[in-house]
């Protein structure tokens, strides 16, 4: 996917000037900012397509602008950082990150972690299910809707992603690498703390008790499961 | 000599006393006998209350004679027949007795009542003084001197058994002999010894054995000795913790700072190959001419390197300079090879994995993280250093309480002379420093990994035959948690 509009956030001049340099080549549009200030008013001017962020930056860090992005929008986030330790990882996409590219990277790989980013799943109305009803928990794939216990509840597009791969596998384990390549894309597979995250995160807005889970079910070793409930029915 | 003169002034006081009553009565005030007897009786009362037993035997007797001579009939003569003159002299005399007994048994109990209130004040003293030193050798130093001052004793010394230093406020302390002192702390009993007034306790907090006092002319109680070595244990114990503590603390200060350095090291350090690795492999999507892309190859290759570099050198300098503390919790060995193996799938190639890992393996111990670096560089260096095609091994089994995971390849096999150094930081063997590629880091942080888990890693090698690298792990005590 080209043309994208491309909001690149790092306090480092030579960075931004390579970002913009190697994106612009690339065929997108860029805008920079420099802080995490300045990358919330950008955003809001811009509307950029895609969010790529440093995380070390003076002043608002990279992670607190995360979050206040992500609280009013679903746009792909990429956390560009020197860090690379598993927790720094899972606290950015705590955050509300989609991925996480650690510094020094090479330009073909940075693109093709931004094309998954922004390749959205083909539309749902012809493959996989239409949807899936019990007495607490409603999903409506076509409309993009999920209620549970009468209420709306938002998921960004990753979470959603990832709950239709595994209603559509519903009653089977799905292994870790199948569900990072259906949602992530097919250059995914060992980002386990990815899936860990992401799980934490739905457990906590569908399930009624999310530390004992009855729809979301760890297999051990292997991956997950979408386990239905006695008394409901998939759609 | 004092003493004397102001007995003998007493007892002249107590005749002049007795005598003023005889002249009063018998020339100014004549009353009967009996009036006479009972204001001799109240003199004399006086007298043995305020004075003692020889001002009022003294008095008693003059008061008889007196009383004898000029108010008992016949008048102006001594009639020592008459029973009268007996029963007052025996009055008067057991008046005196008692009296004086009682109050000075009274005087007494003051003066210990007042002893003992000194003491408090000077043990409550002490205790402030004690508490308000910082350090455990000026603690010792301020216990000594409080001492002296406070029980206003010649010398003291006191011996720290933990330090083994023994503190002394002079030369005369040595009285009391370091060899004394040191056979006192480990005693039970104090030793006393009243001719030379010298006392030694044991100083021991909660059956921990700090050291002896001794202390030079003293007349403390044995009750105040115990309090005195009581609050100084206290003392020396509160000064220790706490020189403990704020040791501990710029400890942790200083390991905050060298962790803050070496983050913000990294990140400069890391920003500039960013760029440099972002324009490089940028460019090397669309070369113009091989020429072109043979150079950009080069320097993207070296990019990647560089970053190796700063990676390993940071690692080690981080494992070196701050206390590392992995983050264990139990994972199974299973899990933790297959991961690794995993992880290495690109390298590996052609390459067979045998796997002897038994299944009813108990967990291990450890940071998954870092175990899965140290499993990565020994797989790469068996790849790196054994002919291509030949197949690696990765075994796992139990050797007492710990876990050994083995990884162990076909290739050349290192000389008995370099086994023990290629840990070292910067050794590279010999066969290998020219012709593969590496910082001399990697085992190094291996070891540095296994060791902050309190294990061991080793090699074991035959030239010709191949290399075991083996390291030991603690097993987990917990069960696991998948």
């Amino acid at each position: 996917m080209s043309g994208a509009k491309i909001l690149v956030v790092d306090d480092e001049p030579q960075i931004r000037r390579m970002m913009r340099a190697t994106l612009t080549s690339s065929g997108h549009q860029v805008d920079e900012a420099r802080t995490g200030e300045e990358a919330l008013e950008k955003f809001r001017e811009f509307l950029p397509d895609l969010v790529l962020l440093d995380l070390n930056m003076p002043g608002m860090g990279g992670l607190e602008a995360c979050k206040s992005i992500r609280a009013g929008s679903d746009v792909p986030i990429i956390i560009l950082t020197v860090r690379n330790t598993e927790k720094e990882k899972v606290e950015a996409l705590d955050a509300g990150a989609d991925d996480y590219v650690s510094k020094p990277f090479g330009m073909q790989e940075l693109l093709a972690r931004i094309r998954a980013a922004l390749r959205r799943a083909p539309s749902s109305a012809e493959s996989g299910p239409q949807g899936f009803v019990s007495e607490d928990l409603e999903i409506d794939f076509a409309g993009r809707r999920v209620r549970v216990r009468d209420k709306n509840v938002r998921l960004t597009p990753k979470e959603f992603e990832l709950l239709r791969h595994l209603v559509a596998h519903e009653g089977n384990p799905v292994p870790h690498r199948e569900l990072l390549q259906a949602v992530w894309g097919p250059d995914y597979g060992d980002e386990t703390e990815y899936l860990r995250v992401f799980i934490n995160h739905l457990r906590k807005k569908i399930e009624p008790s999310p530390a004992q889970p009855k729809y979301i079910l760890t297999e051990p070793w292997v991956g997950y499961r979408f386990a239905i409930p006695e008394g409901s029915k998939p759609e | 000599m004092n003493a004397v003169l102001r007995l003998t002034i007493r007892i002249l006081a107590s005749v002049a006393l007795v005598a003023a009553i005889v002249v009063v009565y018998y020339r100014l005030l004549p009353v009967n006998a009996t009036t006479v007897a009972l204001t001799m009786l109240l003199a004399i009362l006086g007298i043995a209350t305020r004075w003692g037993l020889t001002e009022s035997l003294v008095a008693s007797v003059v008061a008889v004679l007196g009383f004898n001579y000029f108010f008992l009939p016949p008048i102006g003569t001594f009639t020592i027949a008459d029973p009268q003159n007996w029963v007052a002299l025996v009055a008067f005399l057991i008046t005196a007795v008692t009296t004086s007994q009682l109050s000075i048994r009274a005087r007494e109990r003051t003066a210990e009542v007042d002893a003992r209130r000194r003491e408090v004040e000077r043990l409550y003293a002490l205790g402030q003084a004690m508490l308000l030193s910082d350090s455990v050798r000026t603690s010792a130093r301020d216990a000594v001197n409080s001492i002296m001052r406070t029980f206003e004793i010649p010398g003291a010394v006191l011996f720290s058994k933990v330090d083994d230093e023994f503190f002394r406020s002079d030369q005369q302390t040595l009285a009391i002999s370091d060899e004394q002192l040191r056979w006192i702390a480990t005693s039970e009993e104090p030793y006393i010894d009243p001719q030379r007034r010298i006392a030694i306790v044991p100083v021991r907090l909660g059956g921990q054995v700090l050291g002896s006092l001794g202390f030079m002319g003293s007349t403390l109680s044995t009750a105040a000795l115990n309090a005195v070595t009581y609050l100084v244990a206290i003392g020396m114990e509160r000064a220790r913790s706490l020189e403990e503590g704020s040791k501990t603390e710029a400890l942790r200060q200083s390991e905050a700072l060298k962790a803050a350095l070496l983050d913000a090291l990294a990140h400069d350090l890391k920003t500039p190959l960013t760029s440099i690795k972002g324009a490089v492999s940028h460019l090397l999507t669309q070369p113009r001419n091989p020429e072109e892309e043979e150079l950009l190859t080069i320097a993207n290759e070296e990019a990647d390197r560089m970053n190796r570099l700063v990676v390993e050198v940071l690692e080690m300098a981080r494992i070196e300079a701050t206390k590392f503390h992995p983050d264990r919790s139990p994972h199974s060995v299973a899990e933790i090879v297959s991961t690794a193996v995993k992880a290495q799938e690109e390298s590996l190639q052609d390459r067979r994995v045998e796997l002897h890992v038994p299944e009813l393996l108990p967990a291990a111990e450890v940071d998954f993280e870092f175990i899965q670096q140290v499993l990565k560089q020994l797989l790469d260096n068996a790849l790196k250093y054994s002919p291509p095609g030949t197949p690696l091994t990765i075994s796992a089994g139990v050797a007492g309480e710990k876990i050994v995971i083995s990884v162990a390849d076909h290739g050349k096999g290192i000389p008995e002379a370099e086994q023990a150094r290629i840990f070292e930081k910067f050794y590279r063997g010999r066969g290998s420093r020219d012709a593969v590629l590496g910082t001399g880091l990697g085992l190094s942080i291996a070891k540095g990994i296994i060791e902050a888990h309190g294990g061991r890693i080793w090699v074991t090698s035959q030239p010709g035959q191949g290399s075991i690298f083996s390291f030991a792990l603690p097993a987990s005590k917990k069960e696991l948690v998948p």
